[in-house]
């Protein structure tokens, strides 16, 4: 991997030579909480570097599947098939290490399996990632708990670092060009550097940071912990007393991604949609005539779990968590994952 | 890349009426849908939504193909109000087919209940075309009424082929009922067949195959050799979206028939 600095001086000028290429995303601050933003030309005659703070916090609110995997989207049309409109590359600039791993979450989903979805890979395909570094996780953060790190463990294309204002870029193969279209404005960095010295030691607070908020590992064995307790609707109902069922932990999750197709009469034809669903609707897995395997809502929490960290471990090797924490940021009534996991 | 969510059109060439609320529709799809018994289609009614069928008829033609199937609710409604001519959408074949080679040189006992019939249907044409590759075929059916009876005029075909033994019950007899009056399991009180060699293949309301998966167990059948259809909900039918969902299997790829063996641990796997 080549690692650059950028300083923050240039910081605008390679960002405008990116917007002419790319749509560019990047993270800004809104009242406390960050957002995904595109950037655009006028952004950059601000402060120059007004974008950089917002780099060094935590992941946006919005989970960041919503670029690949649309809240909502067309994906069929009948009686003519449905040619979706191709759309500009685009650059996620500043995404986050937990939002990486929960892609590969729906890659296997949506892109490895006997069937595949074409819109999803094209996005896919169609986007360039540069995971930043979050050298003060929060306290909602515990990526760790996961096996995750808070800084890119899996580089995308790029890995972002905010040292002292200016970025350090690593850049993998496929991430090359993103430096290549503006190298009079990157200063090549050699090994033992003092900016990746620094980069190194903001990484080890952040690691040390949340390992104090987590303090408490989980069982080892979480698949096998959660199958067991499947059955204990006392323990369900004991952490799912608060849930007002609103799915805003759903909703918000970058792992989750059951769907929903609906069919919309138009004209002469029929246009079907491809909807993020919510396996806490009650309707979810009921089925024609009405019968409800999961009727009681205590069952619908509890196979949220079985999903997550058994099923989806049996099937895939990997959790589908990634310790974001959005979902318990969000939660009205309080309900804290860790909480629920950590009696297990 | 192909879009496994995009139906092709296919067209109602004609249409049976089974039941009061059950109809059997002749379909011509614009291209050919490769499927084998057991493996299901989704159907696009315009305008109204898609559901996941069984064809119920054989995969040795498949130029067109039929469904049988009960109104039940917006879908199946909107769904009996087309005619001949009219133009529906089909996606598929998805799931598993019956593992046929492993039915070979063997009895198959085949339980149906009210429109379960109709994926066993596909079954037993299949098994029936090569008959000579099977020991001998039982079928045993249970309706509501003699009037719920699906394939009325075919069934009386069926029990002059060779090899084939068909007996029928209701739980509601009127005056021309000559045959038994009870539920399905009336009809397996005494299972003429070898129980630890025999398959098992059943298809009916959850209520209907939890007993006759019982009444299978204690006559002696092995949970490897029960074949179930299990009815869950289903949107993608392609392993996506994870609404059919039972225990660790998604029914629409690992099913949509599952052997007794594999759900026997799930609990209340008959919902
Ligand atoms: C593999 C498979 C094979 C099948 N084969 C056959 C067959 O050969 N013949 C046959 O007759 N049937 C068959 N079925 C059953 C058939 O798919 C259902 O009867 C059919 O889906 C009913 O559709 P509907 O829209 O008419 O029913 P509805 O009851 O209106 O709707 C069924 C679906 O809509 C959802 N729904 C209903 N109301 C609401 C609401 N208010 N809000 C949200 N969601 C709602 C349900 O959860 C369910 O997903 C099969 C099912 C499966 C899974
Ligand atoms: S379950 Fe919660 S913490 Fe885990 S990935 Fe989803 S939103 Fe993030
Ligand atoms: S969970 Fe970890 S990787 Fe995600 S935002 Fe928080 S610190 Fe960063
Ligand atoms: S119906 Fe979507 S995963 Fe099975």
């Amino acid at each position: 991997m080549g690692e650059y600095v950028l300083p923050k001086s240039n910081i605008s000028q390679w960002l405008s030579k990116l917007l002419a290429k790319y749509a560019v995303y990047v993270p800004i601050e809104v009242e406390k909480q960050v957002h995904w933003h595109l950037l655009e030309p006028r952004d950059l005659e601000k402060e120059p570097d007004a974008i950089t703070p917002a780099q060094r916090r935590i992941r946006a609110s919005e989970p960041v599947k919503s670029f690949m995997f649309q809240p909502r989207r067309q994906v069929a049309s009948f009686p003519e098939p449905f040619t979706p409109e191709v759309s500009k590359p685009r650059v996620l600039l500043g995404i986050k290490s937990c939002d990486i791993a929960a892609l590969k979450v729906h890659d296997k989903i949506l892109g490895e399996g006997e069937f595949k979805d074409p819109f999803y890979l094209a996005q896919r395909k169609n986007t360039l990632l540069v995971v930043a570094d979050c050298p003060e996780p929060e306290q909602s953060c515990f990526c760790n708990l996961l096996g995750l790190t808070p800084y890119a463990m899996e580089a995308g294309d790029a890995v972002l670092s905010v040292v002292d204002g200016n970025w350090v870029l690593g850049v993998t193969e496929s991430g090359k060009g993103l430096v290549d279209l503006a190298s009079e404005l990157f200063t090549e960095l050699r090994e033992g550097s003092s900016e990746l010295a620094r980069r190194d030691e903001q990484r080890h607070t952040a690691l040390v940071t949340l390992n104090m908020t987590n303090t408490k590992p989980w069982n080892p064995d979480l698949a096998g912990a959660v199958a067991a307790k499947l059955s204990d609707t006392a323990f369900w109902n004991k952490h799912a007393e608060t849930c007002v069922e609103c799915f805003g932990c759903l909703m918000g999750c970058p792992t989750c991604y059951c769907f929903l197709l609906y069919d919309q009469a138009r004209d002469a034809g029929v246009d079907r949609t491809r909807a993020w669903d919510a396996c806490y609707e009650a309707a979810y897995a009921r089925v024609g005539g009405g019968a409800n395997p999961r009727a009681e809502f205590v069952k619908r929490f509890a196979n949220r779990f079985s999903c997550k960290f058994s099923a989806f471990k049996t099937d895939h090797g990997m959790y589908a968590c990634t310790g974001c924490g959005r979902c318990l940021k969000s939660c009205m009534g309080k309900i804290d994952i860790r909480k629920v996991l950590g009696e297990l | 890349m192909s879009n496994p969510y995009q139906p092709i059109p296919a067209t109602i060439i004609e249409t049976h009426d089974e039941t009061p609320n059950i109809r059997t529709f002749k379909l011509k799809p614009e291209r050919e849908i490769p499927f084998l018994a057991g493996q299901f289609v989704e159907l696009t009614v315009p305008g109204h939504g898609e559901a996941p069928f069984t064809p119920s008829s054989s995969h040795f033609k498949r130029d067109t193909f039929d469904m049988t199937i009960m109104k039940v609710g917006r879908a199946t409604s909107a769904l009996f109000d087309l005619e001949a001519g009219d133009r529906v959408g089909a996606r598929g074949p998805f799931g598993q087919r019956y593992p046929l080679e492993k039915f070979e040189g063997k009895d198959i006992y085949i339980v149906g209940g009210g429109v379960g019939l109709a994926p066993l249907r596909a079954l037993f044409l299949a098994l029936v075309h090569e008959i000579d590759k099977y020991r001998r075929i039982f079928l045993r059916y249970g309706a509501r009424t003699p009037d719920d009876i699906v394939y009325k005029h075919l069934l009386p075909e069926w029990q002059k082929i060779p090899k084939v033994d068909i007996d029928l019950s209701v739980d509601v007899s009127d005056e021309r009922w000559m045959k038994k009056v009870g539920v399905v399991t009336c009809l397996m009180d005494d299972i003429p067949c070898d129980e630890k060699s025999s398959i098992a293949v059943v298809c009916g309301p959850p209520i209907m195959m939890k007993f006759v998966n019982q009444k299978l167990l204690d006559a002696g059948f092995q949970g490897s050799n029960i074949y179930l259809s299990m009815e869950t909900n289903m949107s993608c039918g392609v392993g996506q979206c994870r609404h059919c969902r039972l225990g660790p299997y998604l029914t629409c790829k690992d099913g949509p028939v599952l052997t007794w063996d594999q759900i026997k641990d799930i609990e209340n796997p008959f919902v």
